[in-house]
């Protein structure tokens, strides 16, 4: 007999495998007087079993799937929407960056439609969930102008020094480095996952760092100034709006998140129709495709679970500690 | 020469199998893990005692472990047990790096001098007792492994250090578990017949480990811990437990032996409730100090949350305490109901253990201590452990079974770990099998020398000091004989 036979274990996903086994190896000895020695599954007395004995209880402690997830459809949908919003943002600031560095767009016209749509924004901000929000974290409306003029006002000084930061670099590599970066940004994203890539602080850097590059190779400092504004109005204020959007008033959120990919697309397609069908490919597979692919490849989940699995300690324990 | 006589059954190299296996008597075990003494643990003793035990009943044994520090070469330790400190590089947790062919050359010199006929490897984390057993396969020895530890399917190292398990054990002649939930989670992590799986549990030595309730203080209670203070051992649930029954109980006192990271919690929290003369912290224990830490308490407390065997509840058993624990892994099996409480694995249920059991000692229902001590020695013992290694299953089974050739085992390979990972092994084992061939053609096997048995002759010198002093002997057979090891004469 060789040693080692294709094991009956793991061989599909069939469930019954691990319930119904039939080895019969190692059979107990025949021969005992009375009823035949039953099996325990215990190590301190000395069984009139072999020691590769294998009982029926064998693995019956096994348990499959116990923490599986059921998944609607329209929900994974829903929940993609961030993940478009996201992809959005990123083609928008795009978009606009190139109407910038073709002159095609004036600074002004940014910073004021800018304004007033962070304005608008500002106002939905605390009327969507009537005040909830800056009642628990306690911050007034003075601290939030007083930030964002001490912000305004940095940037709009340093932006000088932007617009020469990276003149010694080659346009090449600032067109690399800012892919490079809106990638990272898209990947480190608070999607609302509870994974350990998930990262907002080097999610919103990064793309503030893209946003830096791109600005220094604007025509002039005043456009530098606008697009890094920019850059903080659509990564950094524009996501805890749609935050709010999305807990509080879900239908407003899905067609927020409907016009802003049609703007986003046609956008894309004053520039190239052929980056525009693609864009439109892109969202639709995310926005469709992979909630489905998600939800059939639920069927092939194999989770096995048991004994020898490490308990977790459910409880909070810092309590002691307090 | 006399040694010969049962090397020549045991020379592999000229067929897979010869006739002499068909009556094993004696055989020349080569046991390999990263884990061995300077090192301490339940690994490290495990091999000691299941070699010393081994010799006794005339077997040659010899480990191969790696260099722990300035503790390289050779030594030779109680009963001529010869061990090789290896100049392997230590990579994390004292394993080696592995590239799976770089300690072929040193293996085989070893090997072959030794005139190795079974493989025992030790522990699933050790990559030199992996890096072993795909050699002795390449070389045609057969191999034994035994895992000592439990792990789940859930995440990504996991996944990967499994297949690699499955590599690893997909041809070995038969496998060793410490208990059954062992042996369910090995069969399903490297996919086996578990026919192929033995379950032979851990021993303690109960002569080190005897009650002697005079030296208990009658006026408190007191919890005993002995454990190292990390994450997996539970030590968050024992500073949970600590000042919860301290409330409730103002004669309950704590003593915690071992050292590890999570000794801060402990210290927090003995700081946070004043509980200074109450929770005496002792850090790392010596094998030897660990009996008397044990007598003096009343309960042993244990809070594992994944435990394969366990030792540490029988040691504490063994000295007469009652054992609370958490009931994970292969706890359950060790001890009968009656010696042990389980609880799960939180604060609530460990303390409601614990109430019981404070319960039953002050109204005198528990055991006494020598009663519990004379039933759990003859659970676990180490000659049991050796004479079920040997002849119940695994060392006469393992010689009388063919190792597989190269063709079905490349064949075994791609079939049982799937094609990618299948294949990549394959290649490795064709790289090393062309590295072995070439290494016989640089020095063949002839021209090794053939190294002297630290026994004697068929353990004839053995034999004859056993005689002399055999009782003293069977009662000496402690692992402090490492401590003092009788450097005889280095063969280099």
């Amino acid at each position: 007999m060789s040693p080692v036979l294709q094991s009956p274990v793991l061989q599909s996903p069939g469930a019954d495998h691990y319930s119904s086994l039939s080895w019969g190896a190692g059979n107990p000895p025949s021969g005992s007087v009375g009823s035949p020695p039953i099996w325990k599954k215990v190590l301190y007395e000395h069984q009139p079993f072999p020691d590769n004995y294998v009982d029926d209880r064998f693995l019956e402690e096994l348990r499959k799937n116990i923490y599986v997830r059921r998944y609607h459809y329209w929900a994974v949908v829903f929940e993609a929407g961030v993940v478009i919003q996201q992809l959005c943002s990123v083609c928008v600031f795009s978009v606009i960056w190139w109407y910038m560095d073709q002159d095609l767009l004036s600074p002004q016209k940014l910073c004021g439609v800018g304004l007033a749509l962070t304005l608008l924004g500002y106002l939905l901000f605390d009327a969507v969930d009537q005040g909830e929000g800056r009642r628990d974290s306690g911050r007034t409306h003075w601290a939030d102008l007083k930030s964002a003029l001490v912000f305004v006002a940095f940037t709009y000084g340093f932006s000088p020094v932007l617009k020469t930061l990276t003149e010694s670099i080659s346009t090449d590599t600032i067109y690399a480095m800012s892919v490079l970066m809106l990638l990272g940004h898209l990947v480190f994203f608070d999607y609302g996952a509870n994974a350990a890539v998930v990262s907002s602080t080097l999610s919103i850097n990064m793309a503030i760092f893209a946003s830096v590059c791109l600005a220094s190779r604007l025509p002039r400092s005043l456009h530098a100034f606008a697009m890094v504004t920019f850059a903080i109005q659509i990564f950094a204020l524009w996501p805890s709006l749609q935050r709010k959007l999305r807990a509080n008033t879900p239908w407003t959120y899905i067609s927020v998140t409907f016009f802003f990919a049609i703007f986003a697309m046609a956008g894309l397609l004053s520039i190239s129709s052929v980056g525009a069908l693609l864009f439109f490919l892109l969202l639709l597979s995310v926005a469709f495709l992979c909630p489905y692919c998600l939800i059939r490849l639920q069927l092939f989940k194999d989770n096995i679970h048991g004994p020898w699995d490490e308990a977790e300690i459910k409880e909070d324990l810092s309590r002691f500690l307090d | 020469m006399v040694y010969r006589r049962h090397c020549s059954c045991t020379n592999p190299y000229s067929s897979a199998t010869c006739d002499c296996h068909a009556t094993p008597r004696f055989h020349s075990i080569c046991m390999v893990s990263d884990f061995f003494y300077p090192n301490v643990g339940g690994v490290e003793s495990h091999i000691y005692q299941l070699s010393q035990c081994l010799i006794e009943r005339g077997h040659k044994v010899i480990i191969v472990t790696h260099a722990y520090g300035d503790r390289k070469g050779i030594r030779y330790l109680t009963n001529g047990l010869k061990v090789y400190y290896l100049p392997l590089k230590v990579m994390y947790n004292q394993s080696t790096a592995t590239t799976l062919l770089h300690s072929l050359p040193l293996l085989r010199f070893i090997f072959v001098r030794e005139r190795v006929s079974v493989i025992h490897s030790h522990s699933s984390f050790s990559a030199m007792a992996h890096d072993a057993l795909f050699h002795a396969k390449t070389m045609g020895l057969h191999t034994v492994f035994t895992d000592h530890s439990l792990f789940g399917f859930a995440d990504v190292s996991s996944v990967l250090t499994n297949k690699l398990l499955t590599v690893s054990l997909c041809d070995t002649n038969h496998i060793i578990c410490v208990s059954y939930t062992s042996k369910e989670n090995t069969v399903l992590r490297a996919a086996l017949n578990p026919e192929i799986v033995s379950v032979i549990p851990n021993a303690i030595d109960p002569t080190d480990f005897t009650p002697d309730p005079k030296i208990r203080d009658r006026s408190r209670i007191t919890v005993v811990v002995v454990s190292r203070l990390v994450y997996r051992k539970g030590i968050d649930l024992l500073g949970g437990i600590i000042p919860e029954m301290c409330q409730r109980y103002p004669n309950l006192h704590f003593i915690i032996g071992g050292e590890g990271p999570k000794r801060i919690i402990l210290e927090e929290v003995r700081e946070r409730y004043q509980l200074h003369d109450r929770v005496r912290l002792l850090g790392a224990l010596e094998h030897q100090q660990v009996r008397n830490v044990l007598v003096q308490g009343d309960i042993f407390l244990n809070t594992s949350l994944t435990e394969a065997f366990c030792m540490a509840i029988v040691e504490g058993a063994s000295c007469g305490l009652q054992v609370v624990s958490t009931r994970v892994g292969g706890i359950p099996e060790v001890l009968p109901e009656n010696f042990i409480i389980l609880c799960k694995p939180s604060v609530k249920s460990l303390c409601s253990g614990l109430e019981q059991a404070i319960n039953r000692l002050l109204a005198g229902e528990l055991l006494s201590p020598e009663t519990i001590h004379r039933t759990v020695s003859t659970f676990y013992t180490w000659r049991d452990v050796a004479e079920r290694t040997e002849k119940v299953c695994v060392y006469n089974r393992v010689a009388q079974e063919v190792v597989l050739p190269m063709d079905q085992r490349l064949e075994r390979l791609v079939r049982h770990c799937g094609v990618v990972t299948g294949c990549i092994f394959a290649l490795f084992a064709i790289v090393s099998f062309l590295l072995l061939n070439f290494l016989r053609w640089m020095t063949p096997d002839s021209s090794i020398d053939i190294a002297v048995n630290a026994t004697g002759p068929n353990g004839a010198w053995l034999r004859q000091y056993s005689t002399e002093r055999k009782h003293e002997l069977t009662r000496k057979r402690d692992p402090d004989a490492c401590k003092e090891p009788s450097d005889l004469s280095a063969e280099h």
